[in-house]
């Protein structure tokens, strides 16, 4: 059996606050095969987001083991951290996230020119072509809609071809028809790249489109649930 | 073409900097409206610099452009006493075209004795002046004035109440006034003068009997080598080896047209020197409001950092792209800072251009423009690690949640290190471009001091508002919360304005205590007058005279005649490289003076003092601090050339003097044995009685001039009165580009208020909807204002006055005096200041309604 891309094993994650040391994951285990999709669902304050965030290195967990694309998460360091998301891992934002003083265009070449690709500007314009803005491509983001700047945002987070996607609610933003245009084109670009796909959602109909779907309570995984038609 | 078909190169190696400074182009489109104090700061500080510099250029190039005709000629030689005859003159002639003349000190008089005033003579030959013209306010052409008699300035007429076509007196003679004096090409050459000009030719000077042995006149000639152009300068230096191996003994002091002063070029250059330090010091106060605008920058910029790092950007690559955002924002600083620096000269001499003597050339070195550049940059860049260092710290997980305010951390060694290593790099460019490494190292010190103090005040004051108790009355509760808020004012006003303040209470202070000594205690126990040229054997009478009109009047004597000293232990003094304070002991000729005792306001520190009736090898008494600096001790040697002859001496002992008493004293005392074959008159001083009424004081001058018509009596305040005029402009200089550092505090504390303005108008939006009227919410900032303006002015002046006295004691070793009106000058300004940049932001805080804040929120 070939490895998983993502591999967390008894992964514990406690916070300090000012009321005292919170746990917010509790002995998580979750392994990901490539070219999978998987749905992480669950209340607010259940682990949801912050399990994505340890995923993408962003949050250093207390014990356990994370292994994401064949890197060892725990043992780099934030320098290190930022190079593996830049190669391995794309990231999609709720907010999007775009960079409000740069176009379309420069969005997404932005993380192959801190890469030093060569041909930037010629890959994002082709990925913005495919997903459908290539009339917008020189536009900043406040003159595109919800819907065209999560599309920006996708396609900036594909520029570099990561093997895993990590969506935090992408539909969290937008209205229902502009949410169902933006997961369709991402688990189309997913399926088309055989990239993995991690998504956090409150959508039950964005995550019954995924093959596995985990639900969350408490820090814990709760059950898992596959469908069947989907993977 | 899919995106897929065009792969990423993954990992290419090429040089990424490029790429990443077009990254930070783009990301800076927003526009520099964050940067507006920033840019303000650095290009205030810059311009200080820049102008200081372009206005020193300006006067050093028409200085240097106009040398032939200040000089009156490519070169000059000049010395004392002693007029250039036979083979040596016949030696001059042969060099170039050659114009003789001299200057001295004497009195003009009415003809009927009535009235007498100091005049500098000047006495021309027939070929003067080989370089420009001599303007004349009558239309009489110049040698047939000379020849009818003396061209005077006008003042001079005023001051005797004659007019062109009357007679006064010269020495024994009785001269007309043939003219007035417009212009004179080479009157800057000469020494600071206390009274009008008079132009009389040799001929005339030969009548008057004025010139005898011992008469202190400097003979001057002026070289053109060429009839009709400007010297080489290869011609110029020819000149220079041919002077001093065919006329080696001569005692010459040679000038040439590249530096026809070289007096005035170092003041020039020390007044530059002090005034950059100035602006420096204003340009680190602006680095406040750099810091604050940068911290602010970063901050606004917290979610673009994250999401760069969240797309594979390491911490150092988001460093690079801001950092050169930052510098390219400090390049448009120093730009504007640098274009206002160089308009400065020309403004100045649009305004000013007459008072001036010489013509300014506007024109300015690249050296001052690059040191402007190289401050500015590295003061920008000083004040902008710290705060730029907090970008390592911002995390991309703050994409997904809200964080609170970070706590704050001790930054990485690397933003330390970089700090101190540029904080060091300013004082070693500091310390690199002052001849007086120790002014420069007291200022670079200061400015440490002071920086630590009011960041440590900053600090206090913030944690005493936060514990102390909360007073019951609610506005100064109120105040007292805003003080100790977190991100609150108190931290950048203290600092900015504080440091503003010290250097203007510092300044304030050290002018004051100068003026008081000059003003008042010197009159108290210095002479009235200074007498020349009293031949030996009138000096009895002369004192015998004097003690009759006013019984009590206190006359002393000391020989003299003037040298110029020629080499130190056989080492020629062009030679030596003295401090710059011991330099003009070997800048042309000294007064000279014998003694078997120790002179009055002496103390013998080393050695010992000759016996009365010495008549050994000739024997030198040399000051001590001087000798110090000079690296003379006891039984070294040194050379004087006096009436055209050079007379070696040793040291025999190392003399302390005071100089402030204004008493008869000199650099060097000779034992008598050696001077006193030469010929010299004495120089004496009178004390009249305190309380003699000037009516009396002017008849004692006026019998004392028609008893003896060549002997030059000088008003000691007069002289005083002199320097002071000069010091006074000095000291405007020294305020204005002193007020420019309170003008930098000021923006930093606009600055300030301006980002904490938000936060301000949210908070009186809350209180307002409390219930608080708008004279509530005024009269707590006020308070605030008020409470923060007297804590740090008070500091200021504590400040302000340690690096006073320690200037006026240390530097200047003149008494420090406190000056009540300096210190309530400040408190006046450091509150009146915050009360207007303050008062404007609450007017704008009261002014805003309520609910866009309550709804954005």
């Amino acid at each position: 059996m070939s490895q998983p891309i993502v591999a967390l094993d008894d992964v514990s994650l406690t916070l300090t606050s000012r009321a005292g040391p919170v746990e917010i994951l509790r002995d998580v285990s979750l392994h990901v095969e490539g070219g999978q999709s998987l749905a992480i669902v669950g209340p607010s304050g259940s682990g949801k987001t912050s399990l994505l965030m340890v995923v993408a290195g962003l949050e250093r967990v207390s014990s356990g083991g994370v292994r994401v694309a064949g890197h060892d998460l725990t043992a780099l360091d934030e320098d290190k951290l930022a190079l593996a998301r830049g190669a391995d891992i794309g990231i999609v934002f709720q907010s999007f996230h775009l960079v409000p003083t740069m176009t379309a265009l420069e969005n997404v070449a932005l993380p192959l020119e801190f890469a030093g690709t060569s041909n930037a500007f010629e890959i994002a314009r082709a990925l913005l072509d495919e997903v459908g803005l290539a009339p917008r491509v020189d536009h900043f983001p406040a003159q595109l809609s919800g819907g065209e700047q999560q599309r920006v945002a996708i396609a900036r987070a594909l520029s570099r071809q990561p093997k895993l996607i990590l969506a935090d609610e992408p539909t969290g933003n937008l209205d229902s028809q502009t949410g169902k245009n933006v997961v369709d084109l991402l688990f189309g670009l997913q399926r088309r790249r055989d990239a993995t796909l991690m998504l956090v959602t409150h959508d039950l109909r964005v995550a019954a489109a995924c093959g596995r779907t985990i639900h969350m309570a408490d820090g814990r995984i709760n059950n898992e649930t596959e469908a069947r038609a989907a993977s | 073409m899919t995106a897929e078909a065009l792969s990423p190169t993954p990992d290419v190696q090429e040089w990424r900097l490029p790429r990443l400074l077009g990254i930070a182009a783009r990301e800076l489109r927003s526009g520099l409206s964050g940067f507006r104090i920033f840019i303000a700061c650095v290009a205030l500080g810059v311009t200080v610099i820049t102008g200081v510099g372009a206005v020193s250029d300006a006067l050093r190039a028409g200085f240097e452009r106009q040398g032939e005709a200040i000089l009156g000629g490519d070169a000059t030689l000049s010395r004392m006493h002693v007029r250039s005859k036979g083979a040596e003159r016949a030696a001059l002639s042969n060099l170039g075209t050659l114009s003789e003349t001299a200057t001295m000190r004497t009195m003009a008089r009415r003809t009927d004795g009535s009235d007498q005033a100091l005049a500098e003579l000047k006495i021309v030959d027939a070929n003067y002046p080989l370089v420009g013209a001599v303007e004349l306010g009558n239309a009489v052409p110049l040698q047939e004035a000379l020849r009818r008699g003396a061209i005077v300035d006008p003042i001079l007429l005023e001051r005797l109440g004659l007019n062109v076509g009357d007679y006064m007196k010269l020495g024994a003679k009785k001269v007309e006034i043939s003219g007035t004096i417009k212009s004179e090409p080479d009157g800057i050459a000469d020494r600071l003068t206390y009274g009008p000009r008079v132009l009389v030719s040799l001929e005339t000077l030969e009548k008057t009997g004025l010139v005898r042995p011992g008469t202190l006149i400097r003979w001057r000639y002026a070289l053109k080598l060429d009839p009709d152009r400007s010297a080489t300068v290869e011609k110029l230096l020819a000149l220079r080896e041919r002077i001093g191996s065919d006329l080696p003994e001569s005692g010459f002091t040679i000038r040439d047209r590249r530096d026809p002063s070289p007096q005035v070029s170092q003041v020039l250059e020390r007044l530059r020197q002090f005034l950059t330090l100035i602006g420096l010091t204003a340009l680190l106060v602006g680095g406040v409001g750099v810091a604050n605008a940068v911290a602010t920058f970063i901050d606004k910029r917290r979610k673009v950092i994250a999401t760069m790092k969240s797309i594979g950007a390491t911490s150092r690559m988001v460093l690079v792209v801001f950092l050169a955002q930052i510098a390219l924002v400090t390049v448009i600083g120093i730009a504007v800072g640098l274009l206002l620096g160089i308009l400065l000269p020309i403004v100045l001499n649009a305004l000013y251009g007459d008072i001036v003597p010489i013509q300014a050339e506007i024109t300015v070195s690249a050296l001052s423009i690059l040191s402007a550049a190289v401050y500015g940059f590295a003061v920008a860049m000083l004040f902008t690690v710290w705060p730029l260092g907090s970008v390592e710290r911002v995390s991309a997980s703050v994409l997904f949640r809200d964080e609170v305010a970070p706590e704050r951390t001790w930054p990485r060694a690397w933003v330390v290190g970089a700090t101190i290593a540029l904080a060091l790099a300013l004082v070693a460019f500091a310390l690199a471009t002052s001849d007086s490494k120790r002014i420069a190292l007291y200022f670079c010190g200061g400015l440490v001091v002071m920086f630590a103090v009011f960041i440590a005040l900053g600090t206090a004051v913030t944690w005493v508002a936060r514990r102390v108790p909360r007073p019951r009355l609610p506005e100064l509760s109120l105040a007292i919360g805003n003080l100790g808020a977190p991100g609150g004012l108190t931290r950048s006003v203290v600092l900015s304005l504080g440091a503003g303040l010290s250097l203007l209470v510092a300044v304030a202070l050290a002018d004051a205590s100068l003026v008081k000594e000059l003003r008042e205690r010197l009159p108290v126990r210095s002479p009235d007058y200074f007498v020349l040229d009293i031949p030996k054997a009138e000096y009895p009478a002369i004192t015998a005279l004097v003690q009759g009109e006013v019984p009590g009047t206190v006359v002393e004597d000391a020989p003299m005649l003037r040298g110029r000293l020629v080499r130190l232990n056989g080492t020629p003094v062009e030679q030596i490289k003295a401090p710059p304070e011991a330099q003009w002991v070997l800048n042309g000729d000294r007064g000279l003076s014998y003694s078997d005792t120790v002179p009055e306001g002496s103390k013998v520190k080393a050695g010992e003092w000759w016996e009365a009736d010495y008549a050994g090898q000739p024997l030198v008494s040399f000051e001590v601090e001087l000798a110090q600096k000079l690296g003379l001790k006891l039984g070294d040697t040194v050379t004087v050339n006096i009436l055209g002859r050079n007379v070696t001496a040793r040291i025999a002992n190392l003399r302390e003097v005071k100089w402030e008493s204004l008493a008869i004293n000199f650099v060097m005392v000779f034992s008598p044995n050696t001077l006193k074959g030469a010929p010299h008159n004495l120089l004496a001083t009178i004390s009249l009685p305190p309380g003699t009424p000037m009516v009396t004081e002017a008849q004692v001058v006026r019998t004392l001039g028609r008893a003896y018509p060549s002997v030059t009596a000088i008003r000691v305040r007069d002289v005083l009165d002199a320097f002071n005029a000069v010091f006074t402009k000095v000291m405007t200089a020294i305020r204005v580009a002193g007020s420019v550092t309170l003008l930098a505090g000021a923006l930093v504390l606009a600055g300030a208020l301006a980002t904490a303005q938000r936060r301000r108008i949210l908070e009186a939006v809350i209180l307002k909807t409390l219930g608080a009227t708008r004279r509530r919410i005024l009269t707590s900032h006020v308070l605030e204002y008020v409470l923060l303006a007297a804590v740090t002015a008070l500091f200021a002046v504590a400040l302000g006055s340690i690096a006073a006295w320690i200037a006026v004691t240390e530097v200047m070793k003149i008494p420090f005096s406190f000056s009540l009106s300096a210190v309530a000058l400040a408190l006046l300004l450091s509150t009146g200041l915050v009360l207007l940049f303050g008062g404007a932001g609450t007017w704008a805080v009261l002014r805003a309604p309520a609910v866009p804040f309550l709804r954005s929120e």
